[in-house]
């Protein structure tokens, strides 16, 4: 099974300082961010995998495959739980 | 009244359309492109079947999005509503003869929430802040809610000799590199607490009555219809010293965006408005205001804290 994770198409960002402002428009919710969750956010335009999204962050931060793993599940897992991110599975 | 009225009016009852144009007039909004108020009087308005949740304002219920994806506004007051389809940038309006007797809430309700959907089009996007000029020449921006105490700052920075526009209905535009604070010509209205505290007497009747209107000159200070902000201030009543405390741009962009909730409607327009925002918390030095009564003494305390 493969899942595959998307910024949800009424999102809207902006970024500011490196950090960056996020806004539903469904919910008219809007999120703080820091740099990180910020590229994980741009990334997802796309649909990635976890695993792709990890690459994403040991690419530009000094971090163990490890450590990148247990921050992007967590990102994902906030994301999921925010309505922030669509889920599909491309199994 | 003025014949060419920066936003255009057509109504074939010739009354109300002179009306409308000396509002718009009045305002002294002049949009970078044409915009229009298509206005029709009509007998009665059918029941909407727009499936959108609404989004509320004072009297006012607001449609956007999909899967429509026009502008509907309705006043709740009376009869009357607007429609503004993707990309245009006229509105139709329809009114009631029974609406029109109540001009006052029309325009502060209805018609300025209309106003505000179409400025958007010429890429003004609405915040809830007053601005100012101060004597060294310096442009603020004071963003916040109802209860911030805006206007009666406002107010007060205009015994002092500041230049101030807007006390609450404010527009942002991209101006070259930077963002331009566009100021809707108004009186500032002071709610008897603000009115009490600045020692003033007369102005007019504003809200029905509830609050007292002053246009910056009556105070002893100048409008400034246009300010590019380079302080921006976020203010509330709080303490019993005034203060300014330094907030981060981040934190100050999560301020405006949480008072300016428009920004959140109509899809192909909210990164623009977004992106200003942003722009201007990157603008700008940011700070938390803490308004005490300190401020109502003899001394200009803002000047003092940010010499």
């Amino acid at each position: 099974m493969t899942v595959r994770y998307a910024r949800h198409p009424d999102l809207r960002l902006t970024a500011l300082d490196s950090e960056g402002i996020v806004l539903h428009l469904g919910t008219r919710r809007y999120y703080s961010v820091s740099e990180s969750g910020l590229d994980l956010l741009q990334a997802l335009a796309q649909p990635r995998t976890h695993q792709e999204l990890v690459a994403v962050l040991t690419a530009k931060y000094d971090v163990s495959a490890e450590q990148a793993s247990a921050a992007a599940r967590d990102f994902l897992e906030h994301g999921r739980r925010s309505g922030m991110l669509t889920v599909e599975d491309a199994t | 009244m003025t014949a060419s009225p920066p936003v255009g009016v057509a109504c074939r009852d010739a009354e109300v359309a002179s009306w409308l144009a000396d509002w718009l007039s009045g305002m002294r909004l002049e949009p970078p492109v044409p915009l229009a108020l298509d206005v029709h009087i009509v007998e009665n308005l059918p029941a909407d079947d727009d499936p959108r949740e609404p989004f509320l304002q004072p009297l006012v219920e607001i449609r956007s999005g999909a899967p429509l994806d026009d502008v509907r506004i309705r006043w709740r007051a009376g009869e009357a509503r607007a429609t503004i389809a993707p990309g245009a940038r006229t509105a139709l309006v329809e009114l009631t003869r029974d609406a029109l007797r109540d001009r006052d809430r029309l325009t502060q309700t209805f018609l300025t929430a209309t106003l505000v959907f179409l400025l958007r089009r010429a890429g003004w996007h609405h915040v809830h802040a007053a601005v100012a000029r101060d004597p060294r020449g310096r442009d603020w921006l004071f963003a916040g809610d109802a209860e911030s105490g805006k206007s009666t700052t406002a107010a007060l920075l205009a015994t002092r000799g500041w230049a101030v526009g807007s006390d609450d209905l404010t527009f942002l535009a991209q101006n070259g590199n930077g963002v331009t604070a566009l100021a809707q010509r108004s009186p500032i209205a002071l709610r008897p607490g603000g009115y009490a505290l600045l020692g003033l007497a007369g102005g007019a009747a504003a809200r029905g009555g509830r609050k007292s209107a002053f246009f910056p000159e009556e105070l002893g200070g100048s409008w400034a219809g246009q300010v590019t902000p380079q302080i921006l201030a976020l203010p509330r009543v709080e303490g019993s010293l005034t203060r300014l405390e330094p907030v981060r741009p981040r934190e100050a962009l999560a301020e405006l965006v949480r008072w300016s909730a428009w920004v959140a409607l109509e899809p192909a327009l909210a990164q623009e408005h977004l992106d200003l925002l942003a722009a201007l918390a990157r603008q700008a030095r940011c700070y938390r205001l803490f308004l005490g009564p300190d401020l109502f003494g003899g001394r200009d305390v803002l000047m003092e804290l940010m010499p």
